[in-house]
């Protein structure tokens, strides 16, 4: 990106057609979403064997399940005798097999060819050979990741390797104790906008204060633009008068017993590359997916864990809900206002980071350096 | 004539063994310990039975899901509509051997419908 002489103070975004381009697009598709590790689903979800779900990892539709050795088990979506998607639905329970609409070729859990027409009669056909195509599968804080790439880059480094990155060590991520806690609350936001906007207004709290007035309230130090992602290990200290991470400020939850006492009291922000946003309050976990759809859409899943009493004895979360939920709706409204006019000729060039946005120039500098340009 | 099928150690229980003979039978020992045989090809299309799912005393077509009462041959459900025949079950010195039926047998009509010109 060439920019001609900037002020000091400010340093140029991508350029409009990074956010509306269907090639480029494309090229995120295969070069981010189908080779790094992508979060699909909570493992919980699928809460027994033949149990699946279909997602969309970059190009490709995948389908997660459990099998019955109860291992979490994922594969292409795609019948390997002539291509028929084998589960339409997104959800769904199979009780032995997953089995084509087409001609019905069958195959179990583990995604072994079972049976097919004739199939007798072909002892030549591998039953693993032509079983469905796995794709790589880990589970950690409770969620399952895929990667489609036949070599994946390293979990540990890439994914464990980015909460590290923001809170110091694995330690602090680890004492809310994420896997074992239960969904409190699940809202799913289709928001028509590019999914680096979304990135990209998560790691900067410039924003804060215009758009945010509960959450500021909650956080004050959020009033000066410097997001909790702008520094390592730090969390955003709650208001002296503020009782609980709630969208008035009353008390929340029980507050998850592993946190530590500096933890406590503290908000702390995490960003996954490339589609995962986590977020920490000693009471609750707020995990974002995003799913990239098209060049002006994104389908953002996010979830609220809360200790598993506090979901089962049917305890009140919703003005802890109420809070995010309310921030979520803040910044997607503002991803939306800004997307019509990233095809305009005067965003052809892009705009502008002020100094409190400074860290996003790296965050373009990787999807650059990703898609090679 | 008694075909030697094979030990019935080998053949834990829940599990299924396919005798390649023309046509083809499955031997099946179902959880209770009881050792059955049957036609292996499914009476609707081209499926192997053995490859189906045992519950009890019946097998459910892995394709389709009729089901066959494995002492009587008998189907439960479309679409499967006849019958598989059974096969008299011997087990001596620990090994099963099979005397197959002399009944014609209900195979599916599809080697038939390939023949008279292909019909999808
Ligand atoms: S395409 Fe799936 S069985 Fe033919
Ligand atoms: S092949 Fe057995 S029911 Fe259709
Ligand atoms: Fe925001």
């Amino acid at each position: 990106m060439t920019s001609t002489s900037l002020p000091d103070s400010l340093i140029a975004t991508l350029s409009g057609s990074y956010y509306t381009d269907p090639g480029i697009f494309a090229q995120e598709q295969e070069r981010i979403f189908e080779t790094m590790w992508f979060c699909v689903a909570r493992a919980s979800e699928l809460d027994k064997p033949g149990a699946f779900r279909t997602v969309e990892v970059g190009r490709e539709s995948i389908i997660v399940t459990r099998s019955r050795d109860n291992a979490i088990r994922a594969f292409f979506n795609v019948c390997r005798h002539r291509g028929a998607k084998l589960c339409t639905e997104e959800t769904g329970e199979v009780k032995r097999a997953f089995q084509c609409p087409y001609h019905a070729w069958t195959y179990d859990l583990t995604g072994k060819l079972i049976a097919a027409p004739n199939l007798t009669k072909m002892p030549d056909v591998g039953r693993t050979e032509y079983g469905l195509a796995p794709v790589h599968v880990r589970e950690w804080l409770g969620y399952v990741w895929v990667c489609l790439a036949e070599e994946p880059p390293s979990f540990e480094e890439e994914v464990v390797g980015a909460v590290v990155t923001r809170l110091g060590d694995v330690e602090s991520i680890e004492r809310y104790d994420i896997d074992s806690l239960a969904v409190g609350k699940r809202i799913v936001y289709d928001v028509k906008a590019n999914w680096k906007l979304i990135i990209e207004n998560f790691m900067e709290c410039y924003h804060c204060a215009t758009i945010h007035p509960e959450l500021t309230e909650v956080l004050p130090e959020f009033a000066d633009g410097y997001a909790a992602q702008y520094y390592v290990g730090h969390g955003a200290e709650f208001g002296s008068d503020v009782q609980g991470f709630t969208v008035d400020g009353s008390e929340g939850l029980d507050r998850i017993p592993g946190v530590s006492e500096d933890q406590d009291r503290r908000y702390y922000a995490i960003t996954v590359q490339p589609q995962v946003f986590i977020n920490l309050v000693p009471d609750h976990v707020i995990f974002h997916r995003m799913y990239p759809v098209a060049a002006d859409r994104t389908i953002v899943e996010c979830d609220w864990l809360y200790l598993k009493d506090v979901v089962d004895s049917g305890k009140d979360v919703s003005r802890s809900v109420e809070l995010f939920d309310r921030v979520n709706r803040q910044d997607f409204d503002a991803c939306e206002r800004c997307q019509p006019a990233m095809s305009s000729r005067l965003y052809a060039k892009g705009g502008v980071l002020v100094p409190s946005e400074h860290h996003i120039g790296a965050f373009h500098d990787w999807v650059q350096g990703k898609l090679g340009s | 004539m008694k075909i030697p099928v094979c030990r019935l150690a080998d053949l834990p229980r829940g599990e299924a063994y396919r005798l390649e003979i023309d046509p083809p039978v499955s031997v099946f020992h179902t959880d209770d310990g009881e050792v059955f045989a049957i036609d292996d090809t499914c009476t609707h299309q081209d499926a192997s039975l053995a490859d189906g799912w045992l519950e009890g005393c019946e097998v459910e077509c892995p394709l389709h899901a009729s089901k066959f009462d494995l002492r009587t041959g008998s189907v439960d459900s479309p679409p499967a509509k006849l019958p598989v025949r059974t096969h008299q079950v011997v087990v001596e010195d620990g090994m099963i051997y099979v005397e197959p039926s002399q009944a014609v047998p209900n195979l599916p009509p599809c080697v038939g419908a390939r023949l008279a010109g292909g019909l999808a």
